[in-house]
C-alpha cells in the first residue's frame, strides 16, 4: 500500500534518502531531521550528568548491596550473550568450556576479594583461609550466596582419587534457561562457574583444576557436578599440616 | 624517617610502590658499623655496598660528595626493593602456616622492619618501616585494602595492571600521612 502512495509521507522520504548515503546516516545532524518530533533534540543533552560529577570508583560504598541486586532475567540475557559470544569463536566443545572457564575466573578473583573484604574487613584481625576443607565449606556456603543467592547443595569427596571434590548444585541458576543442543550434549555452561571456583581456589593458595559436569537426576534434571581436582602440592602441604 | 610500600601481584609482579616520608620526630641512631667502613667513592655500587652493610652515616658522606640527587644512608631506591623482595620469601613461608591477613614485624633487615598483608586473592602489600606502630600500620594495611579491592572491582584491571590511577595514589598518600 504505502508503495502505490503517489504522495509518500515526508517522513518516509527523509528516512528513506537518509538511508541511501550512510555519511549523512551516521552524523548526528541528519538524525534529527529523521525524526518529526520536534523536541527530540533536547533530550540527549539534557539527562546526561556533566563530566566530573560521575562518582569516582575510590568513593563508593562496597557495602551497599540492598538495592544493588541485578534481575535473574537481566542476568540470563547477559549469560545468554556471553555464551553466544563464545560459541562463535571457538572451535569444539572443550574449547568452549575452557573459554567459559576463563570469563568466571574474572568473576572468581573479584568476589573472593570482594566478598572477604565484606565479611572480614572491619574485623579487628583479618583472617584468611590456610587450611582446604573449610576453604572448599566457605565456597560451598559463602561464594555461592554471594553468586547465586543460595548455598549449594552438597559436596562430595571423590573415593577413589583423593585429589577429587565435587560441589553439587540441584539447580544452578545461570543454566536455568538454556537447553544445550543434542550433538553438543556434553557441554555444560556451568563452566562459569567451575571457572569461579578455580579463581577462589587459586586465590586461597590451593591451585586446583577445575570442571564441571553433568549429573541429571530424574528428580533434578539440571543437576550440575563441579569437579575439582587438586594439584600434588596442595594434597602434600595439607598432609604436612595436620596436627 | 621514612615508609616504603610496595604492592605485589600473586606473581610478585610490582604494581605499584610509594615512597613516605613521615613527618613525624624520628631518633637517629648512628650505626656502629659505618665508623669502620672504608669510603668508597670510587666505586660505582658505592651506595648498594654501604647500604648493605648498614652504614647509615658513611654513605651519606658518599652522596654528599657524589653529588648525586639520592634518598640517604641505606635508603637507595634499588635497596629498598631488594629487601622488599628478599622479605617475600619470609612472607610466603609465613602466610601458608598463619591465618592472618596482617603479618607484622615478618622480616628485619638493618635498619628496617617489614610488615606485610596478604590479601585473600594473595596480593600482597609490604611495607618497609623504621620504627615500631603496629596499629597505624593495621589501620594502613586496611585502607589500601579497600582501595585496592575497589581498583580490582573495575573490568579494566587485571591482577597484572600495574595501579595507575591518581586517586588511588591521593588516597594511599592520605591514609599514609594519617598514620605513618
Amino acid at each position: 500500500m504505502a508503495y502505490t502512495q503517489p504522495q509518500p509521507h515526508p517522513r518516509f522520504s527523509v528516512l528513506s534518502s537518509s538511508s541511501l548515503s550512510s555519511l549523512e546516516h551516521l552524523s548526528p545532524i541528519g538524525s534529527s531531521t529523521r525524526f518529526s518530533l520536534p523536541s527530540a533534540p533536547s533530550i540527549n543533552t539534557a539527562s546526561v550528568p556533566k563530566p566530573g560529577q560521575r562518582p569516582n570508583i575510590y568513593d563508593r560504598n562496597l557495602n551497599k548491596t540492598r538495592a544493588a541486586e541485578v534481575s535473574a532475567s537481566a542476568f540470563a540475557f547477559l549469560f545468554s550473550e556471553m555464551v553466544q559470544y563464545t560459541h562463535k569463536r571457538v572451535s569444539g566443545i572443550n574449547d568452549l568450556e575452557r573459554r567459559l572457564n576463563t570469563l568466571g575466573y574474572r568473576v572468581g578473583m573479584r568476589v573472593l576479594e570482594l566478598m572477604s573484604w565484606r565479611a572480614e574487613g572491619s574485623a579487628k584481625a583479618p583472617k584468611r583461609e590456610i587450611r582446604f576443607l573449610p576453604a572448599l565449606m566457605n565456597i560451598h556456603t559463602h561464594v555461592w550466596r554471594a553468586v547465586f543467592g543460595k548455598p549449594a547443595d552438597a559436596i562430595e569427596k571423590s573415593v577413589q582419587n583423593p585429589d577429587e571434590y565435587m560441589i553439587i548444585d540441584n539447580d544452578p541458576p545461570i543454566t536455568r534457561h538454556i537447553s544445550v543442543p543434542r550433538d553438543m550434549s556434553s557441554l555444560s555452561c556451568s563452566s562459569f562457574t567451575a571457572g569461579i571456583v578455580e579463581a577462589v581456589l587459586d586465590g586461597l593458595g590451593f591451585p586446583a583444576r577445575v570442571t564441571a559436569h553433568n549429573t541429571p537426576t530424574d528428580q533434578y534434571p539440571g543437576r550440575t557436578t563441579i569437579l575439582i581436582k587438586l594439584e600434588q602440592s596442595v594434597l602434600d602441604r595439607e598432609e604436612a599440616m595436620k596436627p | 624517617m621514612s615508609h616504603h610500600l610496595f604492592l605485589l601481584s600473586p606473581s610478585d609482579t610490582p604494581l605499584y610502590q610509594l615512597t613516605h616520608y613521615s613527618s613525624k620526630p624520628s631518633q637517629t641512631i648512628p650505626s656502629p658499623l659505618a665508623s669502620n667502613l672504608p669510603s668508597w667513592s670510587t666505586s660505582a655500587f658505592a651506595g648498594t655496598l654501604t647500604a648493605l652493610s648498614g652504614a647509615t652515616s658513611a654513605s651519606q658522606a658518599h652522596h654528599a660528595q657524589g653529588g648525586t640527587v639520592r634518598i640517604g644512608g641505606g635508603q637507595d631506591r634499588h635497596v629498598i626493593q631488594m629487601i622488599a623482595n628478599a622479605s617475600l620469601d619470609v612472607i610466603e613461608e609465613v602466610m601458608r602456616k598463619e591465618n592472618a591477613m596482617y603479618l607484622k614485624s615478618v622480616d628485619k633487615f638493618n635498619e628496617w622492619t617489614i610488615s606485610a598483608f596478604v590479601t585473600p586473592g594473595n596480593m600482597k602489600f609490604v611495607l618497609l618501616h623504621e620504627t615500631r606502630n603496629d596499629d597505624g600500620i593495621k589501620a594502613f594495611f586496611n585502607d589500601v585494602w579497600e582501595l585496592y579491592v575497589k581498583t580490582m572491582l573495575n573490568p579494566f584491571h587485571t591482577a597484572h595492571t600495574p595501579i595507575r590511577s591518581t586517586v588511588f595514589d591521593a588516597r594511599v598518600r592520605a591514609s599514609a600521612k594519617k598514620y605513618l
